[in-house]
């Protein structure tokens, strides 16, 4: 084991692992954040913090995914290359391991632009697959991207993101390729709408053997309305609903019905990605609307959660092999 | 002597033979219109409408032939890009954009060329029984 | 070369407000070819603050000249007649020649007319796009002739990001296109993909500005 995380013990085993995603507040306020572990208790095996996402300021990723450690949940915690250089990566690497964070996703991070605040500087010192190699080193061979040796250990589960469906379309899995040689242990995909593609996409990445060196779990988004649909098909770049899914979201009507369709096919559209081959997750992406992701893992068939070890969480844990 | 308020420039191809034209009648330029000939259009370069407002000029009127027309092909749309570039900067020195206009037009024109030299420089329509109001 | 464009004319106008005479210096090198301060640009800001000061009732008087290359103080001695009859000089340099202003006439005062940018080429008449960061470690060879460094958004050695789509970059889908798409096309027409297969490690940013304002010395040609 690399880290004994919870979402490594069930990935490494062979079952479908299940994680959802929690935005920390727009401030100091630790209530939110127990407020949203409280509606995703025993619901999924790790929960994702985001760090900045989409540059908008908000708690950092190490505090909240602290408070998530001390409320007895797993936590990933999201690090991205925009606003840190690797001296402050690795710092708060080594703070994140001191409380008890087990699990890291390594990704660039949206531009600045995007954000509420466009006059900041930028950083940009690594990108993802840098940020993957220098963790992987930390852990591996206990040395920091100085070469200096690290006092203690660095037991981390390390992730990447991929997207799918972005350009360029063939060369996409080669770069997936590049984040499992630079040590990503898991994968989180983008979200998916359009099976089809996906599964040429995963056709592809099978082929490669990708799926036996990294777990890749898919990435899943409940839409709340008819009208969602059609923003996230129209307004994000790279991520297109299938007709189909407008008309099934448009025929649901308004409000508690909408989001129940919604839902339905989100449990629906994990149960058939259950079915192809190199997947081995799921990732459920319900911004702001943690609340539903309980009866969407409910309807998919994966509840209750399996049981695993506890996390040791002993000053030296087992080093890495 | 008293600085011309108003300038027009013209092309020699098209304004240049209106003029000539608009004289045969009896009628003559307005005692504050500096009247400026150049051989095209394209001739006419952001400093030569820059250099009219600085000598004091308020309206600043540049005529070229019809797009399509022009000897020098596209004399006409380079002097309307120049035109806008001008009352761009017109507009951050704090001056209406206005103040500078742009007509296209053939050597038949001549009574166009009339009306627009009459109604350079002059108020809106709703505003015109102030002005006579004024001159009282 | 080195792409600049005028401030806004309000902004020079505050800045020399009080000044009743002015010494307006262009130069002939990369801001006349980039159209922002050249001779040409020397008149005709000239003239627009001519214009501005007669509307205010402002007393104004304004020299212009140009000096073929003002970041060398070889040529900018031949104005420094003109510098000490003024009360401040705007330059239309880049930022390096109005420094270089600033360092020869110690006792003048010397405001910058321009915003300089980058350093880029032009596309077409009237266009210019930044192209080099001067990083000071050229990478080219690796990725075509390409600089991922400058013209990637998030400066990516092993891009795309999840961003790219249609070869535009989700920063700005409008005016930039994906470098990582560009690099992508470029190194297949020129059957080097296998370059895109290896890692590119992280970069040493001390070469570049990062490690502090840089200096080239070249013992064999000092005096």
């Amino acid at each position: 084991m690399k880290s004994g995380s919870r979402l490594e013990q069930i990935l490494e085993s062979g079952q479908f692992a299940v994680t959802a995603e929690l935005g920390p507040p727009q401030g100091s306020d630790r209530a939110v954040v127990d407020k949203k572990l409280g509606l995703l208790d025993s619901v999924c095996d790790a929960i994702n913090i985001t760090d900045n996402q989409t540059a908008i300021v908000r708690m950092s990723s190490v505090a909240a995914s602290a408070q998530v450690c001390q409320a007895g949940q797993e936590p990933v915690m999201q690090m991205t290359c925009r606003d840190r250089n690797r001296l402050a990566i690795q710092a708060d690497i080594f703070g994140a391991v001191a409380l008890g964070i087990r699990n890291l996703l390594c990704l660039s991070g949206d531009h600045q632009v995007f954000g509420n605040d466009a006059a900041a500087k930028n950083v940009y010192d690594l990108d993802s697959i840098h940020l993957l190699q220098m963790v992987t080193r930390m852990r591996d061979e206990g040395m920091t991207a100085a070469g200096t040796e690290i006092e203690g250990r660095v037991p981390l589960f390390v992730g990447a993101a991929a997207n799918p469906f972005g350009d360029p379309f063939d060369f996409r899995p080669y770069r997936l390729g590049k984040k499992v040689a630079a040590g990503a242990d898991f994968i989180q995909t983008q979200c998916i709408f359009d099976l089809p593609r996906f599964r040429e996409y995963m056709k592809r990445v099978v082929d490669l053997g990708l799926h036996e060196k990294s777990h890749i779990m898919a990435g899943v988004m409940p839409l709340r309305s008819a009208g969602a649909a059609r923003y996230i098909n129209k307004g994000v770049p790279g991520i297109s609903v299938p007709r189909g899914i407008i008309k099934r979201m448009s025929g649901a009507g308004k409000g508690k019905a909408a989001r129940l369709e919604g839902r339905t096919i989100c449990a629906e559209m994990i149960q058939e990605i259950q079915e192809i081959e190199g997947v081995h997750g799921v990732h459920i992406m319900a911004v702001e609307w943690e609340i539903a992701v309980k009866s969407i893992v409910r309807m998919a068939g994966l509840l209750p959660r399996p049981e695993v070890a506890p996390l040791d969480l002993a000053p030296d844990p087992e080093p890495a092999n | 002597m008293q600085a011309r308020k108003r300038v027009v420039m013209g092309c020699a191809r098209s304004a240049g033979v209106a003029m000539q034209n608009l004289r045969a009648t009896g009628w003559s330029l307005p005692d504050d219109v500096e009247w400026v000939e150049m051989p095209c259009a394209s001739a006419i370069a952001e400093l030569h409408m820059m250099r009219a407002f600085e000598s004091g000029a308020e309206n600043v009127l540049v005529l070229s032939c019809h797009h399509g027309a022009c000897r020098s092909l596209e004399g006409d749309e380079r002097l309307a890009r120049r035109v806008t570039a001008v009352q761009a900067l017109l507009t951050e020195i704090g001056i209406a954009p206005s103040a500078l206009v742009h007509q296209r037009m053939a050597p038949n024109m001549a009574s166009d060329l009339r009306t627009w030299i009459a109604s350079l420089g002059a108020p809106q329509p709703c505003l015109a029984h102030e002005q006579d109001a004024g001159e009282a | 070369m080195i792409v600049a464009e005028r401030k806004p004319l309000p902004e020079i106008i505050e800045s020399i407000a009080g000044v009743k005479k002015l010494l307006v210096v262009g130069c002939n090198t990369c801001v006349a070819v980039c159209l922002a301060g050249g001779e040409r640009e020397v008149a005709l800001l000239s003239s627009a603050l001519r214009i501005a000061a007669n509307k205010d009732g402002r007393e104004l008087d304004i020299l212009e000249c140009c000096i073929e290359r003002q970041c060398e103080q070889e040529y900018n001695r031949e104005v420094a007649a003109e510098v000490a009859d003024v009360e401040v000089v705007l330059s239309m340099a880049c930022g390096v020649g109005v420094q270089t202003m600033a360092q020869q006439f110690p006792n003048a005062i010397i405001y910058p007319a321009l915003n300089t940018t980058f350093m880029g080429q032009p596309d077409e008449l009237g266009s210019w796009s930044e192209r080099c960061l001067g990083c000071g470690n050229c990478v080219l060879a690796q990725f075509g002739g390409i600089c991922p460094i400058t013209r990637c958004a998030k400066n990516l050695l092993n891009g795309p990001c999840g961003g790219s789509a249609d070869g535009r970059c989700e920063v700005d889908p409008e005016h930039l296109e994906c470098a990582w798409q560009l690099i992508y096309d470029r190194l297949k027409a020129i059957g080097q993909l296998d370059r895109l297969m290896e890692i590119t490690p992280a970069k040493d940013w001390s070469p570049s500005r990062h490690g502090g304002p840089r200096q080239i010395v070249r013992e064999d040609v000092q005096a």
